[in-house]
C-alpha cells in the first residue's frame, strides 16, 4: 500500500486541525508550538540528513572528479584518456588507445612478460581472493547450515566480526603471522624446516582478503541454505531423485543467488582493497586505490581524482549488473520448515560419514590458520620479546607518550582522537541512519532513487571521501567572497559517519520493517505525530538494532583508516589505526600492542552487535 | 446495478444537517488496480455504520480513506460536511480498531489506553488516570492496567484496544474486522458487548466485516460492496428481505435466483399486482410491491426474482417445481437441501430433508424482484 512518509497527507496551510470543524477539535494541542516542532519534526530531520550528505559527501566528492575534468580552468578529457591509454595502468590493451593495432596487443598479451597494468593486476588479486574467499566460505556455510554441534550459534555470530575488525589491525596480524620472525616461521623453525617469507606477496594479500570475505560468502550462503523448505527437498526425494539429485535440483538452485551474491560483494570489495594491500603488498604490488594514495601523496590530484572516478565506474558496473542479474534470478523460498540439522558426531558412522568428517576437519585446520592465527599472532607478538614474554611493547606506547617528539606520533593521542572520533560520528550517523531507514521502508514513489542516493558512500572509496574533504571543506571554499573552512577534526568525523551510517540503515531498516504497520497507524489515529509514533512506539520495538546499528558506526569509526589517513596527514589528529600503519613499517611490537587496544575496544562493539541484533543485518 | 447517491434504495431517508462522515465519488487506485470506485455514501451522526462484503470489494480501503491512513485519488472525504483531505490521521479525531488489535506489545495495558490521552485532554475534565480507568470499567477489565498485553486472551485484548480507541474521545469510531481473530462464541458475545457502548456512548461507528450475519445483527445500517462499488445501503432488514441487487441478493444469507420473461401483469382476487414470469419451463407468479424495481414493470421485461430458501415449501400448491434432491447439509437448527431442478441449482431449507424426487413451491409474495433490466 502506497502509505508514505510523514508530510505525504498533510496540508499546506500547516494547521490542518483548522480546516476541519467537527468535534471539539480545541482540546488537541496540535495547534501548540511542540505540536507544531512534532508534526515538522521527521521532514526536517530529513531535510537535515540530505543537506549533510550533500555538504560532507555528494560536494566534496564532486570536487575531486570536478577535478579530473578541468585542468587549468579548462574543461578535457586528457587526464582520462592519459590513463586509459597508458600500460602502466591498463597494461597491453591500453595500446589499443594509444594507436596500436590489435594483432599487436593480442600478441603481447599472449607473450610471457604481458603487462597487466595496475588495473589488470586489481583484478587479478581480486578474482584470486574472490575464488579463495568462496572455496573458503561454501564449507562453513554447509557446516554452519547442515550441522549441529555445540557453539555452532557463537560460529554463526562470529561470521559478522570481519565487518567491525579494522583492517589495518588484521594486517598487523598478518604481519605477526606471515612475516620474516612471524608465527609461521616459529612454526616452520620448530618443525626443523626452511623459513618462508610470505610478506609482501600477493598470496598474503589473497589470503588476508579471504580473512574479511569468507565469512561474507559463509554468511550469505548460510542464510539462503537455511531458508529452503525441508518438504520441497523431501518432495523431490519421494519423486524419485537420490540425495544428490535433490541437492542439484532443489537447493543447489536457491543457494546459487547467494554465493553470486557473497562473491559479486567480495570482487568489488577487494577490487577498491587499500589498508591490506598497502600493509601487506606495499607499493610493488599496489592496487588503484593504493595507487591513488600515492598520487595524492604526490599531489597528483587530477591523475588522483580521474583513476578514482575509473575505479568507481568499474565497481558500480559491477554492482549494476549484479544487481541485474539478482532482480532476475532470486528464487528463494520462505522456508516454513527448515532443513533438519545432522550431528557433527554422529552415534554411528559410516565411512561416508567418516570421510565427509575427515573432509571436515581438514578444513577446520584451514581455517584455524587463516582466520584465527593472525589475531592469535597479534596477541602473542604483542607480549613476545628477543627474551620471551614482555610487556616492553606496552611501555613503549606509554614511554612514547610522556617522551616522544612533537613530530612523533603519541599513543594516548590516537587512542583518546579513535573515542573522540567514534562517540562525535556515532552521534551523527545514528540520527542520520534511523531517518534513512525510516525513508527507506516505507514504500511510496522515489524510494528507490532515496535508497541509492543515501547507500551510495558504501560504493565511494574512503581514499576519495578523504580527499574530497580535505579540498572541498578543510582547505576551504569560497562562499561570497569570505573563506570557509572546517577544522581537520570535523572532517574527519563527517568522513566516518558518512562511512559507518549506512550500516545504521542495515541494521535498523530490517527491524522497522519487521514492525506491523497497524501499530504506527495506530499511534497516528490516537493523535501523535509521525515523529511521535517513531519515538514512541517504533524505535523502542527494534532498540537492539538500534544499539547495533550504533555499536556499527562506532566500530567502523574506530577502525576507518582510508579517509583517515588523507585527512589527518601532517596533523595531530590521527587515530590509532594510522598510528599503527606509522608504526608498523619500524616497530612491529609497538604496532601489534596498539592493534590489541584496538582489538578489544571493537571487541566491545561486536559483544554489543552479536547481543543486540546481529542476526537481522541486512547484508 | 449500483446505487448512485441521488436514487437512494427504501430506508435511505433524508438527514437533518450534515452527516457525521460522507464519502463523496471517492476513488482510490493502487497502480493498476482500483481498489475503490466511484463510491458515495454517508454515515449518521451516533449511527452504527457497517462495510460488509467480500475480501478483495475494498472495504477496509474505505475504512483507511476515512482514517486518514490513505488519500483519495479522486473524490472527497468530508467529516461533518468539512473536506478533509490533506488532513493527516492524527488530526482527525478518530479512533480505529485494527484486526490484530495492534496494542503496543512494550506498554502496559494501562499504558496503550492512556496512549492518545498524550495528545488530548481527557474528556469531561477528568485526569488521565480516572479516564483510563473508567474505559477499563466499560470494557470490564477494571484491575488489568499493570498487565502486559501479551497475557492477555485475543478477547480481552479486542477490549483493551477498544477502550485505547475510545480514550481521548474521538468523534468517529472505526472497527477494522475487530472480531475475525475470535472464536465464534466469543465473536457473537463481544460484538453484543460492542453494541452496547456504541449505543450507551452514542458514538458514530464504521463497523468493517467479511462476515454478513455479523452486519445484519449489530447494525444500524449496512453497506454492501463489491468489486470497489456500493451494492446497497439500507438496514438490516432491509437488505436481507428486499435485496437491491442480484449480488446482494447471494452475498447476504443464501438465497435462489431466477431470471425470465414477464409474460403477464395482472391484479389477482386480494387486489395485489402480479406478474407472471416464464422461467424455464415453469411460470411464476411473483408479487410486485412498491421498489423501484418491481413499480414499473411490463411485459416483455426480463425480470431477476429471488426467493429465499426458507421461503419455499414442499407441496406448498403455488408457484411449483419439482426437482430432485442432489445433496443435503445438515445444519443444527434446519438441514440444507440442494435439488437439481432442470440443470439449475435450487435451495431448500427443511426441518426433515425429503429424499429422491421432490414439488416445492412459494407464495407469490416470498418472491424479490432484484433487478428490472
Amino acid at each position: 500500500m502506497a502509505d508514505a512518509i510523514d508530510g505525504g497527507t498533510e496540508g499546506d496551510d500547516g494547521a490542518p486541525a483548522d480546516a476541519t470543524t467537527s468535534g471539539d477539535r480545541a482540546h488537541r494541542d496540535s495547534r501548540s508550538l511542540r505540536g507544531r516542532l512534532e508534526r515538522r519534526a521527521l521532514v526536517a530531520l530529513a531535510a537535515a540528513t540530505v543537506g549533510l550528505l550533500l555538504v560532507v559527501f555528494y560536494y566534496p566528492v564532486a570536487t575531486v572528479f570536478v577535478d579530473s575534468v578541468l585542468v587549468e580552468g579548462r574543461l578535457t578529457a586528457r587526464v582520462f584518456f592519459d590513463i586509459l591509454s597508458d600500460p602502466f595502468y591498463f597494461g597491453e590493451p591500453a595500446r589499443l588507445l594509444a594507436g596500436d593495432s590489435l594483432v599487436s596487443v593480442v600478441e603481447g598479451l599472449l607473450s610471457p612478460d604481458r603487462r597487466l597494468g595496475i588495473v589488470g593486476f586489481t583484478a587479478y588479486q581480486a578474482a584470486l581472493s574472490t575464488v579463495a574467499s568462496v572455496a573458503l566460505g561454501l564449507p562453513a556455510a554447509y557446516l554452519l547450515a547442515r550441522f549441529e554441534f555445540p557453539g555452532r550459534r557463537t560460529l554463526r555470530s562470529l561470521t559478522i566480526l570481519p565487518f567491525v575488525l579494522p583492517s589495518i589491525m588484521v594486517a598487523v596480524g598478518f604481519v605477526a603471522t606471515f612475516g620474516q620472525n612471524g608465527t609461521l616461521n616459529a612454526v616452520l623453525g620448530a618443525l626443523g624446516l626452511g623459513r618462508v617469507d610470505l610478506l609482501f606477496t600477493l598470496e598474503a594479500v589473497v589470503v588476508a582478503h579471504a580473512f574479511y570475505n569468507a565469512p561474507l560468502v559463509a554468511r550469505v550462503t548460510t542464510a539462503a541454505w537455511e531458508s529452503v523448505d525441508a518438504s520441497a527437498v523431501e518432495t523431490a526425494r519421494s519423486l524419485g531423485a537420490s540425495p544428490l539429485r535433490a541437492f542439484r535440483d532443489v537447493v543447489a538452485p536457491q543457494l546459487v543467488p547467494s554465493v553470486l551474491m557473497g562473491a559479486a560483494l567480495t570482487f568489488v570489495f577487494t577490487f577498491s582493497t587499500f589498508p591490506i594491500v598497502l600493509a601487506l603488498g606495499g607499493f610493488q604490488l599496489a592496487t588503484v586505490e593504493v595507487f591513488v594514495y600515492r598520487l595524492i601523496r604526490d599531489l597528483e590530484y587530477a591523475e588522483a581524482a580521474a583513476l578514482a572516478l575509473l575505479e568507481l565506474g568499474i565497481s558500480l558496473g559491477l554492482l549494476y549488473a549484479y544487481l541485474r542479474y539478482e532482480a532476475r534470478h532470486t528464487v528463494r523460498s520462505r522456508g516454513i520448515r527448515p532443513l533438519a540439522r545432522r550431528p557433527l558426531v554422529p552415534p554411528s558412522p559410516s565411512p561416508r560419514d567418516l570421510l565427509l568428517r575427515v573432509g571436515l576437519a581438514a578444513y577446520a585446520v584451514v581455517a584455524l590458520a587463516v582466520f584465527v592465527a593472525p589475531i592469535a599472532s597479534m596477541l602473542l607478538a604483542s607480549v613476545s620479546g628477543p627474551e620471551g614474554l614482555t610487556l616492553a611493547h606496552y611501555r613503549f606506547l606509554v614511554e612514547r607518550q610522556t617522551a616522544g617528539a612533537s613530530f612523533q606520533v603519541r599513543p594516548w593521542d590516537a587512542v583518546r582522537n579513535s573515542l573522540l572520533f567514534g562517540v562525535a560520528s556515532l552521534a551523527v550517523a545514528l540520527p542520520m541512519g534511523v531517518v534513512v531507514a525510516v525513508l527507506t521502508t516505507r514504500g511510496y514513489r522515489g524510494r528507490k532513487l532515496v535508497d541509492a542516493v543515501a547507500m551510495a558512500p558504501l560504493a565511494v572509496s574512503g581514499i576519495v571521501v578523504g580527499l574530497g574533504l580535505l579540498r572541498g571543506l578543510v582547505f576551504g571554499v569560497e562562499v561570497g567572497g569570505t573563506r570557509l573552512a572546517v577544522g581537520g577534526a570535523v572532517a574527519i568525523v563527517a568522513a566516518h559517519a558518512v562511512a559507518g551510517y549506512p550500516f545504521v540503515v542495515r541494521t535498523v531498516a530490517p527491524g522497522l520493517d519487521g514492525v506491523d504497520r497497524t501499530l504506527v497507524e495506530s499511534a497516528r489515529a490516537l493523535g501523535a505525530p509521525r515523529v511521535r509514533a517513531l519515538v514512541d512506539v517504533e524505535l523502542p520495538l527494534v532498540w537492539p538494532a538500534v544499539v547495533a546499528g550504533a555499536a556499527f558506526a562506532f566500530a567502523i569509526s574506530v577502525g576507518e583508516f582510508s579517509a583517515t589517513v588523507v585527512l589527518a596527514s601532517g596533523t595531530s589528529q590521527f587515530t590509532m589505526p594510522v598510528a599503527i600503519e606509522r608504526f608498523i613499517g619500524r616497530r612491529l611490537g609497538p604496532a601489534t600492542a596498539m592493534g590489541v587496544v584496538l582489538l578489544v575496544v571493537t571487541s566491545v562493539s561486536f559483544l554489543l552487535i552479536d547481543r543486540l541484533g546481529g542476526d537481522d543485518v541486512g547484508f | 446495478m449500483t446505487t448512485l447517491a441521488s436514487e437512494r434504495p427504501p430506508g435511505e431517508d433524508v438527514l437533518d444537517g450534515p452527516p457525521a462522515v460522507s464519502l463523496d465519488g471517492v476513488t482510490r487506485r493502487y497502480g493498476e488496480t482500483t481498489a475503490v470506485s466511484d463510491l458515495s455514501l454517508s454515515v449518521r451522526e451516533g449511527e452504527f455504520f457497517t462495510l460488509v462484503g467480500p475480501s478483495g470489494c475494498g472495504k477496509t480501503t474505505t475504512l483507511r480513506l476515512v482514517a486518514g491512513f490513505e488519500e483519495p485519488t479522486a473524490g472527497t472525504v468530508r467529516f461533518g460536511g468539512e473536506s478533509v483531505a490533506g488532513v493527516p490521521p492524527e488530526d482527525r479525531d478518530v479512533g480505529v480498531v485494527f484486526q490484530n488489535y495492534a496494542l503496543f506489545p512494550h506498554m502496559s495495558v494501562g499504558e496503550n489506553v492512556a496512549y492518545g490521552l498524550n495528545f488530548a485532554d481527557p474528556p469531561g475534565g477528568v485526569s488521565a488516570d480516572e479516564r483510563v480507568a473508567h474505559l477499563l470499567d466499560l470494557v470490564d477489565l477494571g484491575g488489568m492496567a499493570a498487565r502486559d498485553p501479551d497475557t492477555l486472551s485475543g478477547g480481552q485484548q479486542q477490549r483493551v484496544a477498544m477502550a485505547r480507541a475510545l480514550a481521548p474521545g474521538p468523534d468517529v469510531l472505526l472497527l477494522d474486522e475487530p472480531m475475525s481473530a475470535l472464536d465464534a462464541k466469543l465473536r457473537e458475545r463481544l460484538r453484543v458487548q460492542v453494541r452496547e457502548i456504541q449505543r450507551e456512548l452514542g458514538i458514530t461507528t464504521v463497523y468493517v466485516t467479511h462476515d454478513q450475519e455479523e452486519a445484519l445483527a449489530v447494525s444500524d445500517r449496512v453497506a454492501v460492496l463489491n468489486d470497489g462499488r456500493v451494492e446497497q445501503v439500507a438496514p438490516p432488514r432491509t437488505v436481507y428481505r428486499r435485496p437491491a441487487t442480484e449480488f446482494v441478493a447471494t452475498f447476504v444469507g443464501d438465497n435462489n435466483v431466477f431470471t425470465g420473461d414477464v409474460t403477464a401483469v395482472r391484479t389477482d382476487d386480494d387486489g395485489r399486482r402480479l406478474a407472471d414470469v416464464a422461467v424455464g419451463d415453469a411460470a411464476f407468479a411473483v408479487a410486485l410491491d412498491a421498489d423501484a424495481a418491481a413499480a414499473s414493470v411490463t411485459v416483455g421485461d426480463r425480470l431477476t426474482v429471488c426467493v429465499r430458501p426458507e421461503r419455499l415449501a414442499v407441496d406448498a400448491g403455488r408457484n411449483e417445481l419439482t426437482a430432485d434432491v442432489t445433496s443435503a447439509e445438515f445444519l443444527g437448527e434446519t438441514t440444507r437441501v440442494h435439488l437439481d431442478w432442470a440443470g439449475r441449482e435450487v435451495l431448500l431449507r427443511a426441518e426433515d430433508p425429503p429424499e429422491g424426487t421432490v414439488t416445492v413451491g412459494f407464495d407469490p409474495a416470498d418472491a424479490h424482484v432484484v433487478d428490472g433490466a
